[in-house]
């Protein structure tokens, strides 16, 4: 029996989620760049390794339906983890996602500790960058999909919207895709990855657990929440096994590298980039 | 005739001429009223038998999209604007028959069904002579465009589905506020929104990692010293 020395952070169902949204995103994110540089070279290249441009073009739109699909899932996973009894509680905890005062006031403390003015913010178990994290998600997953089965089925929507409606969708669906990539490849790499701390990479989404040293200075008033409820021993759990360990370093590299590579796509074709 | 019977044949003249003489813009009703030439056509069953010109322009009423004033566009300008109605466009152009679409439409063959669908300009615009988008015949032309051009691919295409812009102006160009302000300014709201989002956090990060890197050198810098003090106090 390996000893319980880390933190549980995220439940199986969170990490699949995570998961799910890694796999799905990358193949939106290529199926979708190769389309938009399609009079480039490299846009031609990337969509010659899927077959075809409506191969491409298929897959993204089977890709795109699967992650609503996941979604709606999402939403009624999260509708049953909130206590109806005490909603009201329950959705401004500090278990809970939901954006709360607290996260301004950290928001403050952390740019007054940027300039050397104060001591760093005490997180509780949710960050306001790890709340910005999904709630960017949540409205951008929605927005990508409306404008995305509006772009599907051009001909049918246009019954219920006028046909010049749809210039602005594709604006949008661009510009909300570009948003997304530059953000994830961006900001959510370098402050999962790059920090001190993290940096070979930031294992949590996979193993689910962190150190608890570690999270004693990241999120110090959350375990001093749980040993005051004296619900610390509960949380505590072992480490994961090496193989999967193996696993998900070699799976989170070649994401990262993916990532990057698109990033630097972008950056190299920033002028061929047309989002209307 | 006597003088006073002089005046009255006059009058009589020029009230008879009331009844006999039309006024000449009156007699284009055939060809130059849309809405009387349906009549025409309701009349006698010939229906689209004849070019029908397009109303006059008034010039104190201006064109949508140009701006109400006086005189909105410069003789220029409305020489280019008559062209919207005119059977062949390219009319009286020099050396057209020696030219490509593109040596002078560079805009508009960049776009999505040309560099994507492989779709050429006279698959939509048709043969020579090209009638101009507003030309009652031309198969562009909004009241029959769904049907005569974007329906040879999208099938079940209506007249909505046609208001979609194939040559969508730039959603950032100034102009496109009037020509077509839901574009313009869903560009700018994400425009601002991604500006926005990635100015701040990259700052954020940019500090935040930065910061950090410097605490954990300073600590491992630090740390030889504490302990050899640290060993110095012990003996």
């Amino acid at each position: 029996m390996r000893e319980k020395t880390r933190i549980l952070r995220f439940s199986v169902f969170d990490r699949l989620f995570h998961l799910f949204i890694m796999v799905t995103f990358l193949i939106q994110a290529v199926t979708g760049m190769g389309r938009l540089l399609y009079a480039t070279t490299w846009g031609k290249w990337v969509v010659g390794l899927f077959g075809s441009y409506e191969t491409a073009t298929a897959i993204h739109n089977t890709v795109g339906i699967l992650m609503m699909i996941a979604f709606a899932v999402h939403i009624v996973y999260v509708l049953f983890k909130v206590e109806w009894r005490t909603p009201g509680k329950r959705l401004f905890h500090p278990d809970s996602l939901v954006p709360r005062f607290q996260d301004v006031v950290h928001l403050g403390q952390k740019i007054r500790w940027f300039l050397g003015l104060g001591p760093p913010p005490q997180f509780d178990r949710w960050t306001y960058w790890e709340k910005f994290d999904y709630w960017a998600v949540f409205w951008g997953l929605p927005l990508l999909g409306v404008t995305g089965l509006v772009l599907m089925y051009p001909v049918g929507a246009s019954r219920y919207m006028p046909g010049w409606s749809l210039n602005v969708m594709l604006l949008l669906h661009r510009a909300e895709a570009l948003l997304a990539m530059l953000y994830i490849f961006i900001i959510h790499f370098s402050i999962g990855h790059l920090r001190r701390g993290m940096f070979p990479m930031n294992e949590c989404m996979f193993a689910g657990s962190v150190e608890l040293e570690k999270e004693l200075k990241e999120k110090p008033a959350w375990i001093a929440r749980l040993q005051e409820d004296g619900r610390l021993e509960e949380v505590m759990v072992p480490g994961p096994p090496t193989w999967y360990r193996v696993m998900y370093f070699v799976f989170g590299y070649a994401v990262l590298t993916v990532g990057i590579y698109l990033l630097i796509v972008i950056i190299n074709y920033r002028n061929y980039i047309e989002w209307h | 005739m006597s003088a006073k019977g002089r005046v009255i044949f006059s009058l009589a003249l020029l009230c008879l001429s009331l009844l006999v003489a039309v006024p000449a813009p009156a007699q284009e009703e055939v060809t130059s009223s849309i809405r009387r030439y349906r009549e025409r056509e309701a009349s006698t069953g010939y229906y689209e038998e004849y070019e029908v010109k397009p109303r006059r322009v008034r010039p104190f009423v201006g064109v949508p999209g140009v701006g109400r004033k006086p005189f909105p566009y410069s003789p220029g300008a409305a020489e280019i604007r008559t062209r919207t109605y005119l059977a062949d466009s390219h009319r009286g152009l020099e050396f057209y028959a020696m030219r490509r679409c593109e040596d002078c439409h560079v805009a508009e063959a960049k776009h999505s069904h040309t560099v994507r669908g492989n779709v050429t300009c006279r698959q939509c615009h048709g043969g020579e002579p090209i009638a101009s988008i507003n030309h009652y015949f031309s198969p562009l032309n909004p009241i029959r465009r769904h049907a005569y051009v974007c329906a040879k691919c999208h099938e079940g295409a209506n007249a909505s589905f046609a208001t979609f812009m194939v040559h969508e102006p730039p959603a950032a160009a100034a102009a496109t506020r009037k020509t077509f302000p839901s574009l313009y300014y869903t560009n700018w709201f994400m425009y601002l929104l991604i500006v926005g989002v990635m100015g701040f956090f990259i700052l954020h990060s940019l500090v935040w990692i930065s910061k950090e890197f410097y605490h954990q050198v300073m600590e491992k810098k630090r740390k030889p010293e504490d302990e050899r003090k640290d060993q110095n106090s012990a003996l």
